[in-house]
């Protein structure tokens, strides 16, 4: 059995309103260190719920989230913002860079924000610039670069840390197809390079194809998963299929 | 890369959006550094030996400093909430709060420092020229630029602290849930305006109930004193912000529901006001009560010194008074009366003299003019009155005189509000018939007056009389219009002065308010017409839109504060000069013609940067 890098157990999520939603009701699920997972689902499944209560976007209402053995909901502030810099990586669909800084600046601000000594900085900048092909964009600014462009900096800022688990909402849903492609790829190879576990919302099922696994969330449960197998188009097929089965899905490509 | 590098990026590649904060900051404490300069002058002393005007100056920056207070709070809130978003970026980036409020305390810290370095250097450089400018004012003859240490130094601690208080205290504000809320979405729609009729019926009513007090129940505003005015104006703002806010909501009702909405752009324009209205009730109120403020200091202020001369008459019926007391002798009298005769001569100045005996029962404060010297003097009218008849003048202006304190068993034929002598001297005079008059008995005071004309032209002599014959208050008084006229005028510039620099503050800021808003609001602003040209939207529509939009902002403030500022002036008439309908009129036109060309300058750079593609 392999080491597990996430755990979540029984997670639910109310939101109380005038009508309460139960968003999650009940997931249990383990991601294992080194594992590529998607999560699926219809719209208003619940999926990007599901991140963003282990992402600590959000604060489930009952259940536990562990990753690498700890509960981020029990730290205090400090702390917490000491795991994500060291532990966490976010990737947006709408990318969050801050607009004041340049695409150098962005990068480096997890480690800014530790005090990183200045040497490490500029080693580890090198190694994830030159890796993200994108050494030629550095001294841009936000506005300057294309929106593939923007999620390779919003990736590298994400990885600069070598996080334990990488978090991704929908990272390919602002972009062409061209760029959806070499985004994809560097999960891929990101997966493969810095040994990092990678969880993944997404509705496509051509991005989904790239995971080694793909979860399927249905009115706030856990449907269904499946594994890749040695064919990506074969994986892609059976992607397509659960979707279709649990319809929703299929409306949106 | 250092935490204090992103700190200064964030300023300096943000520069547009602080550039309106700063400028305005820079002017607050230029003006409060620039009337520290003048209340601390070395000169000082001389020019103003009661040190009124160096309190008024003092006064003056104390309240460009509570102000400067209020904008700079309200302009750092301002930045928190359009920044909420990227403090979610460096949350979840790993920025803990303690992180994310030293990166907003030093930002905050670092304009402010600047506006400070800013002003103190512009202060040091304009300083001169506003010296020259105070000297005209207050008519020194000398008012020489000077080394400033204790205005400085005064004005770097004041501003530090200030700016220090105000950015740790708005740093408890932010909103942690709020900012990582951001991240999940983009659109963050305003909560929309809720109708609150009770409560805005409730505190109208009692706004208006005290604002009443003040006609109807004196001794109910003099028990309170000082805590009545400020409880007042806490209810008339919190008023004013609640009736904008329900003129809104039942505006955009009315406005859903008439077919005017259907037609052209009209739909789009509510449509656009609904969505901000929460922004737009904040703007509208600010502006009001900011215009308010800039019409108040200059019309008050400014009618004030256009009625001088008047009420100066009023007070001080001639050109000069001398009052001989029974002990003065007969041979110092007439010492002073040829000197200020041979003085008037010397001077060219043509004078008419008054002489008349007033009986003065010192008791009870009133005074007996017979009759033939009564109808000699000018300014009142000439009575006729029978054996048995007297006559009340009163003894301060405007006030009617008592005829109660008369017990010659004579009867009031009539009244008249105008005051005999100098205002207050005594508390009524009564004309009676020449024979009642010498039977009378009481102290004898022998008046001279002396009136002549293009009276405010003569200081001069009337220095040169002062500094010979001076008073002593047990043998003879002396007084003149001409004296009270230059100490006035003096107080009313100096006022008018510190009012005109106030309301220009007063004046960037609410400029600043608006520039901020348009600033911040422009991306989305941009793209929301971007998206409704695609369906068929013309440029001129969004000129219009736009037209009405900035329309909106700029001249519903100010027609408000125009009707506000009317109401108050009308029931403070009787304070302040009857001339104020006709000057503050003109300043107002003046104010309109500013807005007017700010509103077209601003709708067509506007305009043009909207459609820019």
């Amino acid at each position: 059995m392999s080491e597990k890098i996430l755990v979540v157990d029984h997670l639910q999520k109310e939101y109380i309103g005038k009508v309460t939603h139960r968003a999650l009701n009940g997931i249990d699920f383990e991601l294992n260190k080194n594992e590529f997972v998607a999560v699926m689902g219809p719209s208003g499944s619940g999926k990007t719920t599901f991140l963003n209560c282990i992402s600590t976007i959000d604060q489930p209402t009952d259940g536990q989230v562990a990753i690498n053995g700890k509960n981020p909901f029990e730290m205090n502030d400090e702390e917490l913002a000491q795991f994500r810099r060291t532990e966490l990586g976010f990737v947006f669909q709408d990318f969050n860079l801050v607009h004041t800084l340049t695409v150098k600046e962005n990068i480096l601000l997890p480690l800014t924000l530790e005090s990183v000594a200045s040497d490490e900085m500029d080693e580890r900048l090198e190694k994830v610039v030159t890796f993200l092909g994108i050494e030629s964009l550095l001294d841009k600014r936000t506005f300057e670069i294309s929106g593939g462009q923007k999620q390779r900096v919003a990736i590298a800022r994400a990885v600069i840390h070598e996080p334990k688990l990488l978090l991704a909402d929908e990272p390919t849903g602002n972009l062409d197809s061209k760029s959806v492609n070499d985004v994809m790829d560097l999960f891929a190879s990101i997966h493969d390079t810095f040994e990092s576990s990678i969880l993944m919302v997404t509705h496509d099922a051509y991005v989904a194809s790239f995971a080694e696994r793909v979860i399927f969330i249905r009115d706030g449960m856990l449907y269904n998963d499946i594994y890749r197998g040695e064919s990506k188009k074969q994986f892609y097929q059976e992607i397509m299929d659960t979707l279709t089965f649990l319809g929703g899905g299929m409306n949106e490509l | 890369m250092s935490f204090n590098h992103i700190v200064m990026q964030n300023i300096l590649r943000d520069k547009w959006t602080y550039i309106s904060y700063f400028l305005s900051s820079v002017f607050s404490i230029l003006v409060f550094y620039l009337f520290t300069i003048t209340a601390f002058h070395p000169l000082m002393a001389e020019i103003d030996t009661e040190s009124t005007l160096g309190i008024a100056m003092l006064l003056a920056s104390f309240v460009v400093y509570i102000f400067s207070f209020v904008f700079i709070a309200y302009s750092l809130y301002s930045f928190l909430k359009k920044k909420t978003k990227s403090i979610g970026v460096f949350i979840i980036t790993g920025a803990s709060m303690k992180q994310v409020r030293q990166m907003i305390f030093r930002e905050n810290m670092f304009v402010g420092l600047v506006a400070i370095v800013t002003s103190i250097i512009i202060g040091l450089v304009i300083a001169p020229i506003f010296l020259m400018i105070a000297k005209q004012v207050f008519q020194a003859d000398d008012f020489q630029m000077y080394v400033p240490i204790i205005p400085t130094v005064m004005t770097i601690i004041l501003f530090a602290g200030l700016f220090f208080v105000t950015s740790l205290f708005m740093t408890r504000f932010i909103n942690k849930e709020a900012a990582i809320q951001l991240l999940k979405s983009e659109a963050t729609p305003e909560k929309s305006l809720t109708s609150m009729p009770i409560r805005t019926t409730v505190f109208t009513l009692i706004a208006l109930g005290l604002a009443s007090m003040i006609k109807i129940n004196e001794a109910f505003v003099d028990s309170l004193g000082m805590l009545y005015y400020v409880v007042l104006f806490l209810a008339i703002l919190i008023a004013i912000y609640l009736l904008i806010k329900q003129a809104f909501v039942i505006w955009i009702r009315v406005a859903e529901k008439s077919d005017w909405y259907k037609k052209q752009t009209n739909m789009l324009f509510v449509a656009n006001i609904k969505a901000k209205a929460q922004s737009y009730t904040h703007i509208v109120y600010l502006l009001t009560i900011l215009l308010l403020a800039v019409f108040l200091a200059t019309s008050v202020l400014y009618s004030s010194l256009h009625g001088v001369k008047e009420q100066t008459e009023a007070a001080y019926p001639y050109g000069y008074q001398y009052t001989s007391l029974e002990a003065n002798s007969d041979e110092q009298r007439q010492e002073h009366l040829s000197f200020i005769e041979d003085t008037f001569q010397e001077e060219g100045v043509d004078y008419d003299r008054f002489d008349f005996t007033v009986k003065v029962d010192e008791d009870k404060r009133i005074g007996f003019v017979a009759l033939s010297a009564f109808n000699e003097l000018p300014f009142h009218d000439e009575q006729t009155l029978a054996a048995d008849e007297f006559y009340a003048v009163a003894g301060s202006d405007g006030v009617e005189p008592s005829a109660d304190a008369f017990d010659e068993g004579l009867s009031l034929v009539g009244s008249s509000d105008r005051n005999l002598l100098v205002t207050g001297f005594l508390n009524a005079y009564y004309v009676v018939p020449d024979d009642v008059f010498a039977q009378i008995e009481g102290a004898d005071y022998d008046i001279t007056a002396y009136e002549f004309a293009d009276w405010t032209e003569q200081q001069a002599v009337i220095e040169t009389i002062d500094e010979e014959v001076g008073y002593d208050l047990d043998k003879y008084l002396a007084s003149s219009k001409v004296s009270l006229y230059e100490a006035e005028t003096f107080v009313k510039r100096v006022m008018f002065f510190i009012g005109f620099m106030l309301s220009l503050i007063f004046l960037s800021a609410a400029m600043s308010i608006i520039y901020f808003y348009l600033q911040t609001t422009f991306a989305s602003e941009k793209e929301k017409f971007m998206s409704v040209r695609k369906i068929g939207l013309s440029t001129k529509e969004i000129r219009t839109i736009v037209t009405k939009e900035l329309a909106l902002l700029i001249f519903v403030p100010f027609v408000q504060s125009f009707v506000m500022l009317f109401i108050i002036l009308l029931s403070i008439r009787n304070l302040i000069s009857t001339a104020f309908m006709q000057m503050t009129l003109i300043g107002v036109c003046i104010f309109f013609v500013l807005f007017l060309i700010s509103f077209f300058l601003t709708r067509h750079r506007y305009v043009n940067m909207l459609i820019k593609e």
